[in-house]
């Protein structure tokens, strides 16, 4: 198993609006996670908290948190605790949902995210471990389930309309540049996704060196 | 990446190296940035801290929105100015900046997790006090985060940081813990006196409750990070004389997650059991998000 906190700035750190690192820091990942793979205009978000999530996201802040995340926002942004009205001035509907049993990922700070607009509708099934560090344990990308292993980064790459099968090129490029434990490819009717569970964090010239050679890649 | 406590002690004693040292090297080695880059972040992490600690005992202090939790860190100083304090001044110096690091968060204010935000206060609590005790040069507040970074960055892998996993112990008693490793470091104590005063830091708070009362991370948080700084300084003191823990720190580490995997939800941060349970915790919780349950 590789390990779940992979940099010294994992532990000090991340610089954040209070009051906790799990329940907001990482909810606002959480939400920016939802963010970056959705990657069009929001117009309607169902978060689903459970356990310690569902008990407590009142008293963490983790409505405003998420909230902040799909804007796009980072933790440390003084726009977080104010995310919900800006979600709504912006014509962003969002609901928040208790639910009473256990995790599906069984973790306690869980949340499953559905987002969507009048196009397209994503979800993800994610969990903050702690210290603001998140998984994500399962995203649907058109109606494509894809599990990676959890721990951050992760790269997604959506082919849409198959256009380049196996993605040799970038799983050559990606491996080069930011080596991976596991690479997946799975297939739909129509679009094919490959992710990509990446070892250590990316340096900002790496996202941007990936990006600029591949359209439509997600560095999560 | 080093997978535990006691091979980061090996290869400092071998290489007549700090822990803060090898720490460095691993963070450049692991993430590919440079070591004048890691170390500029680290110093903005430390600013962080710093304005942290003197907001909150700016003034009349810093109050929560909910007001449960605020203005403490001033009360402590001014008793500090007026007063012979107990356990020294120096102790309450550690107990006051942590106090107020966590009436910051409370009050949603900018921190710097370390580990988590809600035991954000400890590491501050004992960093500032030693930088006045022991004169500490910028660059050495520096190693001192790397050392608990590096520490930290062992006990999150192989036990855990997050209350709703781990209850209290996880957050402050890992703060606790990095302190108190730091400290060693700091004060010119060995790699191995570090990993002693580790062990003697998670030894007592092992079992620590995450019970905060509506869910907030205000009572008994806040002033569970002044355990936490206190319990670091003392345990670094008692390793730095030459005791030592007769379970190693790594197996310490160990006893603490299958503790943390031990407690029962309600003392897992639901707001459910402990003090949050209580008939005062409770009322507190209906006063602020109504009676449904």
């Amino acid at each position: 198993m590789g390990a779940k906190y992979r940099s010294v700035f994992d532990i000090i750190g991340p610089v954040m609006i209070g009051p906790s690192s799990s329940h907001t820091a990482g909810a606002v990942k959480i939400g920016r996670a939802a963010y970056k793979l959705f990657s069009a205009r929001i117009t309607k978000v169902t978060v689903h908290y459970y356990e310690s999530f569902a008990k407590t996201h009142r008293g963490h802040g983790t409505d405003y948190a998420i909230a902040a995340g799909i804007l796009g926002f980072l933790p440390d942004d003084q726009r977080v605790p104010d995310a919900i009205s800006i979600a709504e001035d912006r014509g962003i509907d969002i609901r928040f949902v208790e639910e009473d049993g256990p995790s599906p990922i069984h973790h306690p700070n869980t949340a499953v995210l559905e987002v969507s607009n009048n196009q397209k509708a994503i979800s993800l099934t994610a969990c903050s471990i702690g210290g603001g560090a998140i998984e994500i344990r399962q995203m649907v990308i058109d109606q494509i389930t894809v599990k990676p292993a959890g721990p951050l980064p992760i790269i997604v790459y959506v082919d849409y309309g198959k256009k380049h099968p196996n993605a040799v090129e970038l799983t050559s490029y990606i491996d080069q540049v930011a080596p991976f434990s596991r690479k997946q490819s799975l297939k739909g009717d129509v679009d094919d996704i490959y992710e990509y569970d990446i070892k250590n964090y990316m340096t900002e010239e790496t996202i941007k060196d990936i990006q600029a050679k591949f359209n439509h890649v997600i560095c999560l | 990446m080093y997978n535990s406590i006691q091979e980061i002690i090996e290869d400092a004693e071998q290489s007549h190296q700090p822990i803060s040292e090898l720490i460095i090297q691993q963070e450049c080695h692991t993430s590919h940035n440079s070591r004048e880059s890691i170390w500029r972040h680290m110093a903005t992490n430390i600013a962080t801290m710093e304005n942290a600690v003197l907001r909150g005992q700016s003034g009349k202090g810093v109050f929560s929105k909910t007001r449960l939790t605020g203005g403490e860190a001033v009360k402590i100083k001014h008793y500090r100015e007026t007063h012979r304090t107990l356990s020294g001044d120096a102790m309450m110096e550690a107990v006051q900046d942590a106090i107020a690091t966590n009436e910051v968060n409370a009050a949603m204010g900018v921190v710097c997790a370390t580990p988590t935000a809600g035991s954000a206060g400890t590491l501050p609590g004992v960093l500032f006090m030693l930088k006045d005790r022991l004169h500490l040069t910028d660059d050495q507040m520096i190693r001192f985060l790397f050392t608990a970074g590096g520490v930290g960055l062992v006990i999150a892998n192989h036990s855990g940081i997050a209350g709703a996993t781990g209850g209290c112990q996880a957050e402050v008693g890992s703060a606790a813990a990095m302190g108190a490793a730091a400290a060693v470091e700091a004060a010119g104590g060995t790699p191995r006196q570090s990993g002693h005063a580790m062990a003697i830091a998670i030894s007592n708070l092992l079992g620590l409750v995450c019970d905060p009362i509506a869910g907030l991370v205000e009572i008994p948080c806040v002033k569970r990070n002044a355990i936490g700084a206190g319990n670091a300084l003392i345990a670094a003191d008692m390793a730095l004389a030459g005791c030592v823990n007769k379970i190693p720190v790594d197996e310490c580490i160990s006893a603490m997650n299958k503790v943390g995997h031990g407690l029962p939800a309600a003392l897992r941060e639901t707001g459910i059991g402990g003090l949050a349970g209580t008939p005062t915790g409770q009322a507190i919780k209906a006063r602020i998000f109504g009676t449904e349950v």
